[in-house]
């Protein structure tokens, strides 16, 4: 068994999504065996299947715990774990504590991956979906950015960092925009090429515009500026990740955490709001920049930045993206509404962020 | 001299996993085995012994893991057993460790792609490696240049050494050893009647496949009977394949021509698919350091379409062994190059004879190892201000044995050249001054120049005549005429 290597596992018909293959399990049991807990009984909660991911809820002596297999690199992980010691033991954020092993480390290696026990916290409700929690969301996410400044990765950590990765990004979207485009035009006679042909020039032309804007702006002064300046990014933060505890919000599911300038958790969440009310609403995006701003100050220069990464085309990327796995079956009647809806929304992006680009024009 | 090589942490040597520069090492080590005690420093792997001596060269292999794991290994291992001469490959953050556990040994290192760039090492360290070597060999100007550009200052210390192939195993389709081969594989794989365009790469953006993939259906409505192969291991995958493989296979999903896929194709197996080919096109569209394929589709006797990216065009010359498409981007641009290639069949072949005879003149083993002896050679001669008369004469009286006669006269040259060094060594400093312009002046081609015996590494000198790499023999002298790489005109 030591010698096992955890690998992705497949899914069928045969399987739920709570399925972990038995080795995987049998992993899970030595790991155990390194901690001083006694463990009443465990349950699959989440997997990953394609990556090779879990995690399980136990009922320990201790309380309840959650067990965790990162699927990422171990050099990986070790820069996620060590965030999510940081922010409980120096800064007293709210993310779940981190279980030291009998030999007091934060981690179990096994398999090939990282192993990690943590506090499950209890109990957690998620906030209303309306603005009023989108709000504690943001001013919950503006804390965890100010917190997370100043983490410096354990030396054996790879560091993971976005901070100067922004013209790349917006680089690899304008060549996606290409592709998606190539592969429309060589399945012409799909139901949603037509439509996608229609409208992935003004897309790719947001694009190169956004990438444009970027180099005009602070961008790259503001990225010299470092990593432990800027802080982590959450990358996967949301309605399920951010909840309410008996104490105030919560931040669970750290393990993708990463450098990189904090407003980008705050784009994405702002955007895929959006898209789930189907339309852009100036009250939603401003307010829940201002509960954000209260936790964790917007400059001037930072806020242009906020406005240039909402006027990508986030969502159309988002989805369109996955064209290229199985073309024939992508490109079907679905696929034609869903850009229909994706063009829809986007029309209504446009005067609202203009609406509110003067808003941080007083500001330091 | 006792020599040791340091190879990367990523594969072992011999190649039996692959690799650029497990085979550039390997490949040059027979010929170089005869003139030094050469020592082997690199990865284990379970085929592999952990020591063992095979051939008259002594190899050590050590854990594979990361590199801070690697570096750390290579100086426990070079503490103990001192060498006069520690030539690195394409690591120059190894350089500065090393130095450190040996003061006294002279350092060379090769650089096979862009590792002196800021984000692989940080410039103050970039700075002192560059203060701290004797040489920095490169395998195209390319690489050299960046480096050039990035830290002037190594400018006297680089050399171009191009690399070389294997011409008795790359061999054309039309050698009496491939001819079943290649009708074979062609055979299985419906490829009969075909015009075969071969791709051999990693699927990846730099690589640039689907450039190619695009260009098919232009140049399949100008061209009939067309066949694309690739061989690139990713293609299939038992799970999720990347975003870039998923849109290559995409593209080619619709093509109305056949593309044959290989999968991966065992190292040892890769020349057969080249023998089954007609035409070789490499789509990269990333700045290559040079892409050891070019070699092996000119020994295959392929006419080559590549890019105009960083050395790639360096071995080709125009219009004689290949066509350089100057923006990748456009796939337009490989539907030009490609059809002008296709309408004209004895073009085609005589390019191919071409690329073959250059394989078998130019890019053998053997001159790349002896350039690398030069370069050990200058850099020996070049810090070592205390050496004797006496052996000097000796040195020389060895490198005299392995030299033709054509170069016998530029031994003189230079033996006359040390005696007056002895002599008087302010005269001497103007009179080689003197000679030098005279030799600049009157023989632009001529390497060795007193200006370059101080400053050995230069950049990118002109190799115009082919033929010179036939007259060189192994080892001995740094009197060579042909010195630091060619430019292709």
């Amino acid at each position: 068994m030591e010698r096992t290597t955890i690998e992705p596992w497949i899914v069928d018909e045969t399987t739920d999504d709570f399925f972990v293959p038995d080795y995987i399990e049998e992993i899970a049991e030595d790991v155990l065996t390194h901690y001083n807990l006694s463990v009443k009984n465990r349950q699959v909660v989440t997997t990953k299947p394609d990556k090779g991911g879990a995690i399980w809820k136990m009922e320990t002596n201790e309380g309840p715990k959650s067990l965790k297999l990162l699927h990422r690199r171990p050099t990986r992980s070790l820069f996620s774990l060590g965030a999510q010691a940081y922010l409980v033991e120096e800064k007293e954020a709210r993310v779940p504590p981190i279980i030291k092993t009998k030999a007091g480390e934060n981690y179990v290696e096994a398999g090939g991956k990282l192993w990690f026990v943590a506090e499950w916290i209890e109990p957690l409700t998620p906030v209303t979906k309306d603005l009023e929690g989108a709000k504690q969301l943001c001013y919950a996410l503006g804390e965890f950015h100010r917190l997370s400044k100043g983490y410096t990765p354990p030396k054996q950590a790879e560091v993971a960092s976005r901070v100067r990765k922004w013209p790349k990004s917006y680089q690899k979207m304008m060549t996606k925009m290409a592709w998606f485009r190539n592969i429309a035009n060589a399945y012409r006679e799909l139901p949603a090429s037509p439509s996608l042909l229609e409208v992935v020039d003004e897309f790719a032309e947001q694009a190169k515009r956004g990438l444009e804007r970027l180099h005009q702006s602070s961008y790259d002064e503001l990225s010299k500026l470092g990593n432990a300046y800027w802080g982590l990014v959450h990358q996967d933060y949301g309605w399920s990740n951010g909840q309410m505890g008996k104490d105030g919000m919560w931040i669970i599911d750290l393990d993708g955490v990463a450098f990189d300038l904090p407003i980008r958790d705050l784009r994405k969440l702002i955007s895929g709001t959006m898209a789930d009310l189907y339309r852009w609403d100036a009250t939603w995006v401003r307010e829940m920049i201002q509960a954000y701003d209260e936790a964790n100050p917007l400059t001037k220069e930072l806020y242009e930045i906020l406005l240039i990464d909402l006027a990508m085309p986030n969502e159309f990327y988002k989805n369109i993206k996955e064209i290229v796995y199985e073309p024939e079956a992508f490109l079907g009647e679905e696929t034609k509404l869903l850009i229909q809806t994706i063009v829809d929304t986007d029309q209504s992006k446009w005067p609202v962020l203009e609406d509110i680009q003067n808003d941080w024009k007083g500001r330091g | 001299m006792k020599i040791l090589m340091v190879c990367t942490e990523k594969l072992p040597v011999p190649p039996i996993l692959g690799g650029a520069i497990q085979t550039y090492i390997a490949s040059i080590l027979p010929h170089l085995r005869p003139f030094h005690d050469i020592t082997v420093l690199g990865v284990n792997d379970p085929a592999l012994p952990d020591e063992e001596t095979v051939d008259g060269i002594h190899y050590v292999r050590i854990p594979r893991k990361v590199f801070e794991i690697y570096r750390d290994n290579v100086v426990r291992y070079i503490e103990s057993h001192p060498f006069d001469f520690i030539h690195i490959f394409n690591r120059p953050r190894l350089v500065l460790p090393i130095r450190q556990v040996a003061p006294h040994a002279k350092l060379i290192i090769s650089m096979h792609n862009d590792m002196f760039d800021a984000e692989k090492i940080e410039p103050e360290e970039a700075n002192a490696v560059i203060a701290t070597v004797s040489g920095i060999v490169t395998i195209s100007n390319y690489v050299g240049n960046v480096i050039r550009e990035l830290y002037p200052q190594a400018a006297p210390k680089l050399r171009t050494i191009y690399s070389g192939v294997d011409a008795e195993r790359f061999l054309p389709g039309t050698h009496q050893k491939m001819q079943k081969i290649r009708n074979e594989l062609r055979k299985a794989h419906g490829l009969e009647n075909k015009t075969v365009i071969l791709f051999a790469g990693r699927l990846s953006r730099n690589k640039g496949v689907d450039k190619l993939l695009e260009a098919l259906p232009a140049l399949a409505k100008k061209h009939k009977e067309l066949a694309l192969v690739i061989i690139g291991s990713k293609w299939f995958s038992e799970n999720k394949v990347n975003d870039y493989v998923a849109y290559v296979r995409a593209l080619a999903g619709t093509l109305s021509i056949p593309v044959v896929t290989t999968g991966f194709v065992a190292p040892d197996e890769i020349q057969n698919w080249f023998a089954a080919a007609d035409l070789f096109v490499c789509t990269s569209q990333w700045q290559e350091p040079l892409a050891r394929v070019h070699y092996e589709a000119m020994a295959a006797g392929l006419p080559i379409v590549t890019t105009a990216r960083g050395g790639n065009p360096e071995v080709i010359f125009a219009n004689e062994n290949g066509l350089v498409v100057e923006n990748p981007e456009d796939p337009n641009g490989f539907v030009a190059a490609i059809s002008q290639l296709l309408s004209d069949k004895a073009k085609m072949k005589k390019m191919g004879e071409k690329g073959r005879e250059l394989a078998l003149s130019l890019y053998t083993w053997e001159r790349v190892a002896s350039e690398l002896l030069e370069v050990w050679e200058q850099a020996d001669e070049l810090t070592d201000t205390e050496m004797t008369i006496a052996a000097v004469e000796l040195t020389e009286a060895t490198q005299t044995e392995a030299i033709t006669e054509q170069e016998e006269k530029q031994v003189d040259e230079k033996q006359a050249k040390k005696e007056k060094k002895k002599e008087k060594k302010e005269e001497k400093k103007a009179k080689k001054a003197a000679k030098e312009k005279d030799k600049e002046s009157t023989q632009p081609n001529e390497e060795k120049t007193t200006k370059q015996k101080r400053q050995p590494f230069i950049l990118s000198s002109s190799y115009t005549d082919t033929s010179d790499s036939k007259k060189k023999k192994k080892g001995g002298s740094s009197d060579r005429k042909t010195g630091s790489g060619f430019i292709i005109s």
